[in-house]
């Protein structure tokens, strides 16, 4: 069994993807630096969450190639992830109370 | 075909049977599956690190510049063997196998070097007072949320590399093609893409660079 | 383009020779079926007992149940069970009936057994996983059953295991030390079990249709199986993290369940900064997608007896049934809080919570509505496996409606941990998941074993069965409503003593529908070597697996591939001699 046509291999090619990981490290040196900003919590978790985002989007995309295969493949795979991790959000809705109630945990 | 099914499929004959409506082998879309499962997983943990984290008022961030450089040069292993994989894929696409092999060969290099350079820093950890319980810095659910986090993700490094061992030897001796060789990438590069998380999750937001 | 009907043709040129291959490390998906059903029917029984014991208990408190000091000296001394005991029977009872036969039987063996089959396939798409799948299943079921043997007995925290109770160890109390570990290692096992055969049939149903099966034409129970898969996939992933979480609080001194400042036994625990509620929320987040990984399959497989009890189409026919599936999929991530409406968990949550859990009734009620509607005016035939069907629908209705009382925060504040809860979930889940297996049973028996079932004695057992479910469950929406909590061992307060008669009585409807389960059990291995011959499509139904012989030959269609040229449910179809059209015959012009 052979590669199918239709994605052999990446209509990009080797230097395409070295741009990718050339991006990741400069996203990944960005990163670091606002780690060394010793930003506020809150922003630096917004922050470092969207650059993961980008970067995770970017490896999904190229390295794994989702980009070049059928659209129906990402609709399959994609949403209900998200959609999982999304709904997990919910639970910060006691991980704070308990902060805000002063409940000590010690 | 329904109408509805030509506007949730788009009325293609692909959907109608007989052959993958994805137009990849049926293993191709098993580790994707399991990619889906396995993130779904990673992100649990990840979710309960950053509850049990909001919700204590006393959180250490001990990992000083030392730390940060050494978790820095994991990362960089790491994306790079992707980059490898990736090479090593290309390769085995164009029929290219002993090249795919050696792009292999170095793929599992990066991992074992992650591994290794992983192992150091547990063991510095270990070595200033950070147990699965307890350390002399704060939370003790610190040490628990890390040795966790980073284990699962150690783990899972691990397995890729005797994953790719394996896959490398039989691809050489003609047993697997090139498609198991694409597969095992995918692997790959999910344990790279968990890693993106918990490398600034983890690490960036429990630094203390200056 | 991937031509997937050659795909699993390597494996299946010859037969396997070899006891071993053939029976015990079968990759042939209908044997892996049927191990899997029997692994049911050996948990059920197990659960059944353990039920009985508990019955038992509840309604005669001090009498000693002679041998059971037996099993544990410690836990039943002298035959009569300690309130600790009684705890550990019941945790017992729920883990296996919740994982080993809701979890396992509907999708696992039936949709293991009839998935390829009904989409044209040769086998599944993986089945050398599919024999892993099994066989790990297997281990978590043997590692389950030995807490009854090990140190002191199963964990007393209930299948939902609520920390801190289940994260502190021995000092809470007995089983939670060794019991409680090998509880997690089992459950987490099954988690992996689970999620591989999730991505088997996921994979299977997408890939592996025959040319002319689209997604349209799939019978309902294929959707059904398919959409349970994805259920699976999603929402075990989740269990799995957090028994590895609990194993660690256990094993590896960590906290992540436990709060600071716990004195229990008098002993101060060594533990701080963990919260009780990331259990629930962990747990919980699993647990709502489950139940309907419970429930789903019988929704397909009722809806599939049906056509071929009603001989006609589901009301509304596949886009709304499969609509609706998919609905109550979607919803099911969103509703986990209404299990945790009393655990002091943020109140506006509540709000979110009960909104999408009452909305959630709207596509259950849709189907209910299409299977009355479709039952409704029509010339039925009522053989066992419709009387099941039907009486599914009647068991499920019973079960939702006491739902809508329990999804609102302010009446689940009464409600919550009480028979009522109690019998809802039996009778919505359990109750119904079980009408579905026997119906699945009676209706695929003859293509499992090539032999016919009794129907007298089906007969029997369903109206024994039906009458007996009834009295067992629905005096506990009375019990429920008068207070009476559950999980108590002994009813000595002046409130609950009253009404201890209300449960002498379920005992002993507990009992004798139990012992109406014997019939089916005779009936189930009697005629496996003594039943009439079946031929190949014994109810005159219309889709693949009628198709084939009884019992199917080792690659299902005889080396030929199928094309299908119809929907699944052909009834009623003009100028044809019977009332049907089989799913592969191209004679009259097809229908889309």
């Amino acid at each position: 069994m052979n590669a199918s046509a239709g994605h052999a291999a990446s209509p990009a090619g080797m230097s395409w993807f070295l741009k990718v990981w050339a991006v990741l490290l400069v996203l990944t040196g960005v990163e670091i630096f606002l780690a060394y900003e010793e930003l506020p919590l809150h922003t630096m978790l917004i922050l470092l969450m969207g650059l993961s985002l980008i970067k995770a989007a970017m490896i999904v995309a190229y390295f794994m190639h989702l980009r070049y295969e059928r659209t129906s493949l990402v609709w399959t795979l994609v949403p209900a992830t998200i959609f999982v991790l999304l709904m997990m959000n919910v639970f910060f809705s006691d991980s704070l109370r308990i902060v805000r109630l002063g409940l000590f945990l010690h | 075909m329904s109408e509805l099914e030509v506007a949730v499929t788009g009325g293609q004959e692909i959907w109608q049977g007989g052959e993958s409506p994805y137009a990849i082998p049926s293993k191709k879309l098993g580790m994707w599956l399991f990619i889906v499962s396995d993130s779904i997983t990673f992100g649990a943990v990840l979710f309960c690190y950053a509850y049990l984290r909001l919700a204590s008022p006393d959180w250490p961030t001990p990992f000083r510049l030392a730390s940060i450089e050494n978790a820095t040069i994991m990362t960089f292993v790491l994306l790079s063997s992707s980059v490898t994989m990736v090479a090593a894929v290309e390769a085995a696409k164009a029929g290219r196998i002993a090249a795919s092999v050696r792009w292999l060969g170095a793929t599992m290099l990066g991992g074992v070097l992650f591994d290794i350079l992983h192992i150091r820093e547990w063991l510095g950890l270990i070595h200033e007072g950070l147990r699965l319980g307890q350390n002399p810095w704060g939370s003790g659910l610190f040490g628990a949320a890390f040795f966790t986090l980073t284990g699962l993700h150690m783990t899972h490094v691990t397995i890729g590399v005797i994953y790719l061992c394996i896959v490398a030897i039989g691809f050489r001796r003609g047993k697997f093609t090139s498609d198991d060789v694409e597969i095992s990438g995918l692997y790959w590069h999910f344990v790279d893409l968990v890693w993106m998380f918990i490398f600034p999750l983890v690490y960036l937001l429990s630094a203390r660079i200056r | 383009m991937h031509d997937t009907s050659k795909q699993t043709a390597e494996h299946h040129h010859s037969p396997p020779q070899g006891f071993l291959w053939t029976h015990v490390f079968s990759l042939d998906h209908k044997v892996i079926g049927k191990q899997y059903y029997f692994l049911s029917l050996a948990a059920v029984l197990i659960g059944m007992i353990l039920s009985w014991l508990v019955r038992f208990h509840l309604a005669w408190a001090s009498v000693a149940i002679p041998g059971l000091q037996h099993l544990s000296q410690v836990g039943a001394p002298g035959g009569i069970i300690t309130p600790e005991y009684y705890l550990s029977l019941l945790t017992l009872h729920g883990t296996l009936m919740v994982f080993f036969v809701l979890t396992t039987a509907p999708q696992a063996g039936f949709g293991n057994y009839f998935l390829p089959i009904q989409i044209g396939a040769e086998d599944m798409a993986f089945p050398r996983l599919n024999m892993l799948s099994f066989w790990v299943t297997f281990v978590g079921f043997v590692v389950l059953v030995s807490t009854l043997f090990v140190s002191d007995g199963p964990p007393i925290s209930g299948w939902t295991a609520y920390a801190p109770l289940s994260a502190i160890g021995s000092d809470a109390g007995p089983g939670l030390g060794t019991g409680q570990v090998l509880w997690v290692i089992s459950i987490g096992i099954f988690c992996i079990g689970s999620l591989l055969g999730a991505l088997n049939f996921i994979a299977t149903t997408l890939d592996l249709r025959a040319k002319g099966m689209t997604l349209a034409r799939m019978p309902y129970t294929t959707w059904a199986w398919f959409i349970t898969a994805v259920l699976g996939l999603l929402a075990f992933a989740v269990l799995l993290p957090a028994c590895v979480l609990l194993a660690l609080d256990h094993l590896g001194g960590t906290s992540f369940f436990i709060p600071g400042g716990l004195v229990v036994s008098d002993k101060l625990q060594p533990h701080s900064g963990g919260s009780t509620l990331l259990w629930q929320h962990m747990f919980w987040f699993f647990g709502h997608p489950e139940v309907y990984i419970a429930i789903i399959p019988g929704l397909g497989i009722t809806s599939h007896i049906l056509t071929a009890t009603a001989r006609k189409d589901l009301l509304g026919g596949t886009r709304v049934l499969v609509g609706c599936m998919v609905s109550i999929a979607f919803l099911s991530f969103m509703v986990w809080g209404h299990h945790m409406f009393i655990s002091g968990m943020n109140p506006f949550s509540s709000l979110v919570f009960s909104v999408p859990t009452l909305i959630i009734t709207i596509p259950a009620s849709i189907v209910t509505l299409n299977w009355i509607g479709t039952v409704f005016g029509a010339r039925l035939r009522l053989h066992t496996a419709g009387l099941f069907a039907i009486g599914f629908i009647s068991v499920f209705v019973t079960g939702g409606l006491s739902g809508f009382f329990l999804a609102q925060p302010s009446l689940d504040i009464y409600l919550h941990a009480t028979y009522f809860v109690v019998g809802h979930f039996h009778m919505v889940m359990g109750v119904a998941a079980i009408f579905g297996m026997f119906a699945g049973t009676y209706f695929w028996f003859p293509k499992m074993f090539g032999r016919m079932m009794s129907e007298p004695l089906g007969k029997l057992h369903f109206w024994v069965t039906f009458i007996g479910v009834y009295c067992i469950f629905m005096p506990m929406h009375y019990l429920g409503l008068a207070g009476n909590v559950r999980r108590y061992s002994a009813f000595v307060d002046d409130y609950l003593a009253p009404l201890i008669p209300v449960h002498k009585f379920i005992t002993i409807s507990a009992f004798v529908t139990g012992a109406a389960q014997l019939l089916f059990l005779f009936n189930l291995f009697w005629s496996m070597y003594r039943g009439k011959k079946a031929e190949e499509n014994p109810w005159q139904a219309t889709t693949l697996e009628w198709t084939i012989p009884s019992p199917p030959p080792f690659d299902n269609f005889g080396g030929r591939h199928p094309v299908v040229y119809r929907g699944p449910y052909e009834f009623g179809v003009e100028g044809t001699p019977d009332d049907f059209v089989m799913q592969d015959s191209p004679e009259q012009p097809a229908k889309s």
